[in-house]
């Protein structure tokens, strides 16, 4: 009996610490609260994150945690707001140095590439910045999405690691020499043999039939003037004109058309391949 | 043992019990909460708390509920493909055939809002052929009904709603539907013998006037230049102007009747949504 | 099996999460059917001579010629809307260039296909702005590209 009675006093108070411990039961109480935050970040549901994580910033100070929701808005593609959470990560914080390069990216991913490269200007270069190099890459790359002038080869290159060095050269020289087709070259082109131009801008088919109706009508029109038909000439003859001037306007056309394909072609390859290299900045990896 | 024995025995027996019903309070006023949010139609916050009654509930106590809320909050959103995600791990956490019903039923009147129409028939199918849910064949029925119903099958819907007692008017409903429906294939037959004789009789008579009469006209001067030998002529007209003009009347004719049908079809559906009391999906 | 079909929904979960980074609520959902059928604008703008003029002849012809004839233009705008486009966007000289070259195009059954866009009903998307001899006005879209609503 005495044993019984020993044994029910160990269990009380074993069970009274775990009730006492509200942690385990207050399911809002901050170390909870981060809990959950962290599980529904690593399964992608951001929005949801930030809020819990804001509820936990009430009660505490923590660079983790402004990090963490910066990053959870750029996730979202909110870049905005994401340079806006990572600017609050303090100078003094082990995390600065990433958070920089990380306001570099959603000041690229959102396309601000003027703001980028004053903010690495500012912010990075003259600075003592062991990322320098990483910074550097993202400032560089900026030139291959604008119309400003690129900087030397030299300049260039030297951000970079050899790995990815030949897919960045032909990068940068496409960017130099984009092989774009003119407008002019292709309205002569077609000015002189009907459909040519379409063909020189890669439209083969718009190309033939360009050839054929401006042909096809202008003999029409020959042939109904031979017999006499001057009303019927006269139609096709006007149809010809329109249709060989509209080929001459369209191949000019074409041309613009094709190098807006180039560049967009250009870019997305660009886009991919920093995508597939996180912009050059390291991964951190909180869900592990 | 003494008095003073028992009542401390009795003091821990008390405190041991406390202990774990407060363990399981603190789920209990946490689904409670969620489900308030969702009652007060904030499905947003509602999702947020079932998820966190999810992650702090260890024995899967809630896992049925807690995913089928979610699941629910999310319909509510019209987020079907998210509101079947949850409500297939509802039914992965069933723990009777009720339940197990229940999350079934959920999925597939999501699939029907959804318009996966063809899907819910197919897991409706699995249904009615499960042994375990022969009692409640009329339900299956009903929601067979609904499901033809959002596929555009009135015919098929009404005979289901037929074999259901409670819901005849739905069936006779479903059946005026589907009498008051233009049959496009009636209307590309009487276009093809007659061109613009479709258009009319779908109501659209200035189109079917003028199809008549082009169709006439392109006609007449096709088949006046081959009498006349003139068969360059005749080919011309007749492949340039009077095809083109009797395509063109066939396809009239079916796409005015498709689109008075869908008049029809939509004027139906948005009674079943506004003016139907019975359930829906 | 419940494992292999969570381990089967788990990438789903991902996918789901970005539902919800926008705060939504209760959603306005309709039973009806979306009504696709495209429906001319007849109206004339009275204000302007040659707008008036140009949309009589193009009112006259959709009413009496185009409508009639079937579906016969594979693009979106058609050849006679992208006419009146053009015309609007540009002047009558150069409208009726854009016009001479797109009726060209259309003519052409091989070469639209890996070429244009589409439109959700099945139409190759071709808007006048691509033609404008204005580069930035070019807003360049792939073939592979479904446009939602034109």
């Amino acid at each position: 009996m005495k044993k019984i009675f020993i044994s029910i006093i160990f269990l009380c108070t074993i069970s009274f610490p775990q009730e006492n411990n509200s942690s385990a039961i207050n399911l809002f109480s901050p170390i909870n609260t981060k809990k959950f935050a962290d599980y529904l970040f690593c399964q992608h549901d951001y929005l949801r994150a930030i809020e819990e994580y804001n509820r936990y910033l009430l009660g505490t100070s923590s660079d983790s945690i402004k990090f963490r929701i910066a990053i959870a808005y750029s996730k979202m593609g909110d870049y905005k707001q994401s340079i806006d959470e990572f600017m609050e990560v303090p100078e003094k914080s082990q995390l600065s140095p990433l958070a920089k390069l990380e306001i570099m990216k959603s000041l690229f991913q959102s396309g601000n590439f003027n703001e980028l490269r004053n903010y690495f200007n500012l912010k990075i270069s003259n600075n003592n910045f062991n990322e320098k190099k990483e910074a550097k890459s993202l400032y560089n790359f900026s030139f291959l999405f604008t119309n400003d002038s690129l900087p030397t080869e030299h300049n260039f290159y030297n951000a970079f690691h050899s790995d990815d060095l030949n897919k960045i050269k032909k990068f940068y020289n496409w960017k130099k020499d984009p092989p774009e087709k003119k407008s002019l070259t292709a309205g002569i082109l077609s000015a002189i043999i009907p459909g040519a131009g379409k063909i020189y801008t890669n439209q083969f088919w718009d190309g033939l039939w360009a050839f054929i109706t401006s042909v096809g009508f202008t003999y029409l029109s020959y042939d109904n003037f031979h017999a006499g038909h001057y009303f019927r000439g006269w139609l096709f003859g006007g149809l010809a004109v329109g249709f060989y001037a509209g080929n001459v306007y369209g191949s000019a056309a074409s041309a613009q058309i094709y190098n807006a394909k180039i560049h967009f072609d250009f870019v997305n390859d660009l886009k991919d391949f920093l995508e597939s290299h996180n912009y050059f900045i390291p991964v951190i990896n909180f869900c592990k | 043992m003494t008095k003073a024995k028992v009542n401390i025995f009795i003091f821990c027996l008390f405190f041991l019990t406390e202990a774990n019903l407060n363990a399981q309070n603190y789920l209990t006023k946490q689904f409670d909460y969620a489900k308030k949010l969702f009652n007060n139609e904030q499905y947003f916050d509602a999702i947020t708390e079932f998820k966190r009654l999810l992650f702090f509930d260890e024995e899967g106590t809630y896992k049925f509920e807690a995913n089928r809320f979610i699941g629910l909050s999310y319909k509510e959103g019209a987020k079907f493909s998210d509101a079947i995600f949850y409500f297939t791990l509802a039914e992965m956490n069933a723990k009777n055939d009720d339940e197990l019903f229940e999350s079934k039923m959920d999925i597939i009147r999501s699939n029907i809002l959804r318009r996966t129409t063809s899907h819910a028939i197919e897991l409706l199918d699995l249904l009615e052929t499960d042994k375990r849910f022969s009692q409640r064949i009329k339900e299956i029925y009903y929601w067979k009904g609904w499901a033809y119903l959002f596929s555009d099958k009135w015919d098929d819907a009404a005979n289901y709603f037929s074999q259901t007692d409670s819901n005849k008017t739905l069936s006779t409903f479903c059946k005026e539907v589907d009498k008051n429906k233009y049959s496009s294939s009636v209307a590309e037959l009487l276009s093809i013998f007659i061109p613009g004789s479709g258009q009319i009789y779908t109501g659209h008579y200035l189109s079917g006037l003028l199809s008549l009469s082009w169709n006439l006209l392109w006609g007449y001067v096709t088949i006046n230049a081959f009498i006349a030998n003139r068969v360059f002529d005749g080919l011309a007209v007749g492949n340039f102007l009077w095809l083109r003009f009797y395509n063109g009347n066939l396809q009239n004719a079916k796409n005015f009747a498709e689109e008075e049908n869908l008049k029809i079809v939509n004027q139906a559906l948005n009674y079943l949504q506004f003016g139907y009391n019975g359930t829906k999906p | 099996m419940k494992l292999f079909i969570i381990i089967l929904l788990l990438p789903v979960i991902n996918i789901f999460a970005q539902s919800d980074w926008i705060k939504w609520g209760k959603a306005d959902y309709s039973y009806q059917i979306k009504n696709n059928f495209q429906h001319r604008d007849y109206s004339l703008n009275k204000k302007n001579y040659e707008r008036f003029l140009l949309k009589s002849f193009a009112d006259g012809y959709w009413l009496l010629i185009s409508d009639v004839d079937g579906d016969n233009c594979s693009f979106n705008p058609t050849c006679s809307n992208f006419f009146l486009q053009s015309v609007e966007k540009t002047n009558i000289v150069q409208g009726s260039l854009m016009f001479f070259d797109r009726f060209t195009r259309d003519m052409d059954i091989f070469g639209k296909v890996g070429h244009y866009p589409r439109v959700s009903d099945g139409h190759f998307y071709d808007p006048p702005s691509l033609y404008l001899m204005n580069q930035d006005s070019i807003k360049y879209l792939p073939h592979s590209f479904v446009l939602k609503d034109e």
